[in-house]
């Protein structure tokens, strides 16, 4: 016999939901929502948040702004309860930076992995506003002694799940464009993880803890599933499909070199005529250096124009003109280059967890006589 | 001829037992696997049985309890297996009216 909870949520699964205040986005799953944005809906610096994409672990915690409150325990030396309105005393700062989940391009991993089948579109670029992380851990006092921070989000699992929990070196805590965002483009998605969520620039999603309530400065590094075995990779490639060897796993930290077309979409059709390549380019902790686009799968490329901002942990623009010769089909590439030199490569190295997928990015388009 | 006729029929009858069981995993999956999360997760990968057969363990490890683990495990291999057609995701309806 099925309960009635069970039943309801079977026909739910049935029907795709609407996710309140998204537009329709690729829907991985619905309790807890995940959800991918359509490449098509990238035509901006900055994603508005109705196409942002969502990563959820755990069931999402129910939020009271007013009751709200960061607790500062461990290596400090006068522990506190944070209000929003506390936090929102504090110099307020923008950074804007791409939050990009770990495991987006898994489903382009083979052998196959499980977990989210994420795409082109586990990634978006906002503006995020609050105190810094920093200028927090001062109010308490952080002690010298405190190398590591651990953070505690407000979701927590059902049963045994374990709690989001994760673990950062203070260097990167102490960062200034490391914040404690109140704001999301200038507003307060609670979906999103606000009324307090951590914007670590530069890292993997994960890194980005949402709803958070604890701060706990630490001499030493700790967390639970979610910082091992989970969000690791291996120190050296491994043959595709063979296991890990966990004493070889490294915590991620900042993400590599990327690159995705948005526009021709993949398997469209375009007339014979002058067309404009479109996409956006990020790099982790730097910025991008240069985009190159092929028309003809590799066999030459030409240099994109880049949007002026070159930023650290924000994405660029590019666009390519390009008047195609003949009707047929064209494979078009991008391939992106860093300040640190680094380059997107063909293959990317598979790894257990199917996570930082950054190959060459790849959409194919007929061309037909007007 | 008499041979084959057999082989037929216990072809027939192994294939009958494997519906059965696969049916009994449908059941247990949503007896089982609703509690944290809806079935799009699990639906959306496409594993062998030594991949099913991990996540079946993380799962318990979680807390799941099965009644029939191997009935659970062959309807995932059966129905969702790595050798099994990746269906396009479905998109969500429009939310932005929804608060
Ligand atoms: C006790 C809670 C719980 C139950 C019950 C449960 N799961 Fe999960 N499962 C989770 C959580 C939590 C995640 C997501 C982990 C993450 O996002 O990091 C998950 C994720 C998954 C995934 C995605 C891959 C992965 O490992 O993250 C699959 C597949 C899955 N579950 C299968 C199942 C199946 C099959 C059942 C029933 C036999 C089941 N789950 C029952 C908690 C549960």
């Amino acid at each position: 016999m099925l309960t009635a909870a069970a039943a309801r949520n079977l026909k739910a699964a049935d029907q795709p939901p609407a996710i309140a205040g998204k537009r329709p986005m690729i829907l991985h799953n619905d309790r807890p929502e995940d959800l991918e944005t359509p490449v098509k809906y990238f035509d901006t610096w900055v994603t508005p948040l109705d196409a942002f994409f969502l990563r959820q672990h755990l069931p999402r915690p129910a939020i009271d702004p007013a009751a709200y409150r960061v607790k500062l325990n461990g290596l400090v030396s006068k522990p506190m309860d944070l209000s929003v309105a506390d936090l929102q005393k504090l110099p307020q700062h923008t950074v804007p930076a791409t939050l990009e989940c770990t495991g987006n391009g898994r489903a382009f991993y083979s052998p196959k992995l499980p977990g989210i089948q994420w795409g082109r579109g586990a990634v978006g670029n906002a503006e995020w506003t609050g105190p810094r992380l920093s200028d927090v851990l001062k109010l308490a006092g952080v002690d010298t002694s405190a190398k590591f921070l651990e953070i505690d989000g407000a979701d927590s699992g059902v049963m045994q799940t374990p709690d989001f929990v994760r673990c950062m070196p203070m260097e990167k805590a102490m960062h200034p464009a490391t914040l404690l965002a109140l704001k999301m483009n200038g507003e307060t998605p609670d979906i999103h993880g606000v009324p307090a969520r951590l914007i670590v620039p530069g890292w993997d999603g994960t890194s980005w803890v949402k709803w958070v309530v604890r701060l706990t400065p630490a001499a030493k590094e700790s967390g639970g599933f979610f910082m091992n075995p989970g969000y690791r990779y291996p120190k050296y490639a491994l043959p595709p499909g063979t296991p890990a060897r966990p004493a070889e796993l490294e915590v991620i930290e900042g993400m590599p070199v990327k690159s995705t077309l948005t526009s021709p979409e993949d398997q469209s059709k375009a007339p014979l005529a002058p067309m404009v390549i479109r996409g956006f380019a990020w790099a982790g902790e730097n910025a991008i250096e240069r985009v190159e686009v092929s028309t003809n799968g590799g066999a030459t490329w030409q240099n994109a124009q880049l949007s002026a901002q070159k930023l650290p942990f924000a994405w660029r623009l590019f666009t390519l003109n390009w008047t195609p010769k003949d009707p047929g089909y064209y494979t078009i590439l991008s391939r992106a280059t860093d300040t640190a030199g680094r380059v997107q490569p063909f293959v990317p190295a598979w790894n257990p967890s199917g996570y930082l997928w950054n190959g060459i990015d790849k959409v194919g388009v007929t061309v037909e006589k007007a | 001829m008499r041979t084959a006729l057999l082989l037929l029929g216990f072809a027939l009858a192994a294939c009958a037992a494997d519906q059965a069981v696969i049916e009994k995993g449908r059941q247990e999956e949503q007896r089982t696997c609703l509690p944290c999360h809806s079935l799009r997760i699990i639906h959306t990968n496409r594993l062998s049985r030594a991949g099913w057969n991990k996540e079946l363990d993380k799962m318990a490890g979680w807390g799941t309890k099965y009644t029939d683990r191997d009935a659970i495990l062959e309807y995932l291999v059966a129905t969702y297996g790595d050798d099994k057609p990746v269906a396009p995701p479905d998109m969500s309806a429009d939310g932005r009216a929804k608060k």
